[in-house]
């Protein structure tokens, strides 16, 4: 049926351009993980906004979820079926390093005649990045959850006398959560049953202490010029844990957050996606019982987790996945995924204004921001070995909570 | 059943060769001159092909036969080659080049575990690690439940009233998946008003209380107590099928004897219950191996630290976290034959004593 994988030019799979026109005899397979309630439902939305622009039912769309926590289902499943040649339509991956695997194999079309100028221009550079190959485009990020938050119970920070916005770096945030938990509260909420939030929070102490640059560094894995700042910010997070839930290692970070909203705990570092929450907790509202402030000594940046779309070679259905990809990038299209989501739009140029305060906030702060950098946790700043390697290390290092040994660790095996 | 399955190719093999069981052949077999000819020949003659036996039974075992073959042998197998390859990445696996660097691998990463180990200190090598928990999980786990089911059948066998509902109770935990009581053990363990924790208060225990899943010390043991309760139901109902099997004058005869009940057991019951042991022990121990969703689930996801990781969760840290297949498989491997370990004995010594 198709003539061949890889046509080594922009129209990859012999489809050149994005056509209006739908296709004939094609059908999209469609492989995501988004299956809980908000989620499946922006999801959807996303796909009605799809078949209406391009005038396709609801039987030219097989939906393939394949369910499973941030994606750990999904790996095995679509690793096995791209590398023996059967690959769906779509799927959803993190851009950036997670991408690795598949580029280096040659397994995913250049998709340069998706990225039109106006939507090249609407997306800022570190997001950009994140898409490309070698210079090809290859993704399509489609939402962007914030990384790098403080989020506060606002009561909590008042009683103690805690100047949030007086935090300039790490070792303020530390001082405020001695405060905190003098003033009998637990200064963080925060779990360490499994191993990528304290992982994301060594990140941003990295990242606080040291600089965008040093932190990508270290995304590159250049890490032998940085042990000494590696250990300085690993026996930070050492410290902060004295002040941490003292249920971490045996709750999930939503149930940590309960904390937070029950006036129990001070801080919360998380992504925005603990937003969701909040707001459906009843009598807690935005700047007033809860607010938030970007990671202190993190101002400028939007550090980004970013979910993707690419097209594998050997496509199924090359036009109406390039449509698809299209519309991922469209205006229409991320507007009504995001409201839903409860994250922003990558580009700029969306409006936003009827999406909740809150996010209306972070949409400008992005727009704002000087850098957007990519993290380890969320699989977009490192390839899946990297990641899988400061996965084992900081598993390790929430049970042994020694900071020199794990910076050495850190600097001999990555 | 090994010995009734070889029993069952046997029979089609002289079937085979030999033809019917006509009573003339059935006692004397070999000879041709009662007979008249060979017994190929004989029932070659005597019945076409496609009349015998096992060829109209083709329909109903050989669909199965393949199927498992394919399934299962074909598929340890593949990954068996798979672990002598150097596959990584999503690319195509060679076969150029076959060897057992994988196993060296990492059979050398153990090996320097274990000198770090005895240098004083922990490691962090995961393989050293994970091979460890995997043989303290297995036989730590196994003894326990064994001991625990044990009891629990003989105060059953006792005569207790509401047996039933006893052997019910014991029994359920075992009905759940791993998914449900990871769930349910990661609250009963909470540091802060966990069941765990706040029952040790209220009896005046205050001082045990433990970060069970936080303190590397405990995690592995926590772990291990949780399965144990799962599955020592299981062991008191082959105890307990084991304890009515034993004749009644047993227990008279050493009554008689003026044996306390104490001494009756260990001198006369337990002897007898050696069958359910293994039996037990062997189930309890491919239940060991299989752990992996349970760690998966208390921990949120494959990386429980060096504490509690066990070999399943290495290898699908290697294969689907960092795409070395090979380097998966070879540890795949390792466990499959570990397994086999366990039962090939059971299996060898049932046979020997008639029981399969």
């Amino acid at each position: 049926m198709l003539a061949g994988c890889l046509t080594g030019d922009d129209g990859g799979d012999d489809v050149e351009g994005v056509p209006d026109e739908p296709a004939e005899d094609e059908e999209l397979e469609l492989v995501h993980w988004w299956t809980a309630g908000g989620e499946e439902a922006a999801l959807n939305d996303l796909l009605e906004s799809f078949r209406n622009e391009y005038g396709y039912s609801g039987g030219d769309i097989n939906n393939n979820p394949a369910p499973g926590g941030a994606g750990s289902a999904i790996d095995t499943a679509i690793q096995s079926r791209v590398s023996s040649g059967d690959p769906p339509s779509t799927f959803q991956i993190w851009p950036g390093g997670s991408l690795d695997p598949y580029t280096s194999e040659d397994l995913l079309n250049p998709i340069n005649d998706v990225w039109t100028d106006e939507m090249d221009s609407a997306y800022l550079d570190g997001v950009k990045e994140t898409a490309r190959h070698d210079g090809d485009f290859v993704a399509v990020p489609l939402n962007i959850h914030r990384l790098n938050n403080l989020f506060y119970n606002v009561n909590v920070v008042e009683d103690a006398g805690i100047d949030v916005d007086g935090l300039s770096d790490g070792e303020d945030l530390l001082t405020a959560m001695e405060t905190a938990d003098s003033e009998g509260y637990i200064g963080m909420a925060h779990q360490t049953s499994s191993t990528w939030s304290t992982l994301q929070m060594w990140e941003m102490v990295f990242m606080a202490q040291n600089g965008v640059d040093a932190y990508r560094d270290v995304l590159d894995k250049n890490v032998s010029d940085h042990e000494s700042a590696l250990e300085e910010s690993l026996q930070l997070v050492v410290d902060y844990s004295d002040y941490i839930s003292p249920n971490s290692a045996s709750v999930t970070w939503d149930e940590a957050n309960q904390a937070v909203i029950d006036g129990d705990a001070a801080f919360l570092h998380q992504g925005d996606w603990a937003v969701g929450e909040y707001q459906t907790a009843s009598g807690f509202d935005y700047g007033e019982d809860w607010d938030m402030v970007p990671f202190p000594g993190t101002g400028g940046v939007y550090a980004i987790v970013m979910d993707s779309f690419v097209m594998p070679t050997n496509n199924p259905s090359p036009t109406m996945t390039k449509q698809w990809l299209r519309q991922c990038g469209s205006i229409d299209g991320q507007e009504t995924f995001n409201r839903t989501k409860g994250s922003i739009p990558p580009r700029t140029d969306v409006p936003t204004d009827d999406y909740p305060e809150f996010l209306q906030d972070q949409a400008s702060d992005f727009s704002d921001s000087d850098e957007q950098v990519p993290s380890i946790a969320h699989g977009s700043g490192i390839d899946p070995d990297g990641k899988s390697q400061f996965e084992e290390i900081f598993s390790g290092f929430i049970e042994s909570w020694n900071a020199s040994e794990t910076a050495s660790r850190i600097v001999d095996e990555l | 059943m090994l010995r009734r399955i070889a029993s069952a190719f046997a029979d089609l093999g002289s079937r085979f060769h030999g033809g019917e069981e006509a009573p003339g052949t059935e006692e004397e077999p070999s000879d041709p001159v009662t007979d008249g000819g060979t017994p190929a020949a004989a029932s070659g003659s005597k019945r076409p092909l496609r009349h015998r036996d096992w060829v109209r039974a083709l329909p109903f075992w050989l669909p199965p036969f393949l199927l498992v073959l394919l399934f299962v042998y074909g598929a340890i197998s593949w990954n068996f080659v798979i672990s002598l390859t150097g596959w990584e990445g999503l690319g195509e696996p060679s076969y150029s080049q076959l060897d057992f660097d994988m196993y060296v691998q990492f059979f050398e990463q153990v090996y320097d575990g274990a000198v770090e180990r005895l240098n004083g200190g922990d490691t962090q090598i995961a393989e050293y690690n994970a091979f460890v928990n995997t043989f303290k999980l297995l036989i730590v786990f196994t003894v326990v439940s064994l001991g625990v089911g044990l009891g629990l059948a003989v105060l059953i066998d006792r005569g207790i009233r509401l047996e039933n509902t006893f052997r019910t109770i014991y029994l359920l935990p075992m009905a759940l998946s791993f998914v449900v009581t990871a769930i349910l053990w990661r609250w009963m363990y909470r540091f802060d008003g966990g069941v765990i924790n706040e029952l040790l208060t209220a009896v005046g225990l205050g001082a045990f209380t433990q970060n069970w899943l936080g303190d590397p010390q405990f995690k592995l043991y926590a772990v291990i107590f949780a399965l144990t309760w799962q599955f020592s139901g299981y062991c008191m109902i082959v105890y307990l099928a084991g304890l009515r099997a034993i004749p009644d004058d047993h227990y008279e005869a050493a009554r008689v004897d003026g044996a306390s009940t104490l001494r009756m057991y260990w001198r006369v019951i337990l002897p007898q219950l050696r069958a359910s042991t293994t039996s037990a022990a062997v189930v309890l121990m491919v239940f060991g191996l299989k752990a992996f969703d349970f760690i998966f689930v208390i921990f949120g996801g494959a990386t429980p630290g060096p504490s509690a990781d066990i070999m399943p969760i290495l290898m699908y840290r290697e294969a689907f976290g960092r795409t070395n297949w090979a380097y998966g498989s070879a540890v795949a491997t390792i466990l499959f034959l570990m397994a086999l370990g366990i039962i090939a004995p059971y299996l060898y010594t049932q046979y020997k004593r008639g029981d399969l």
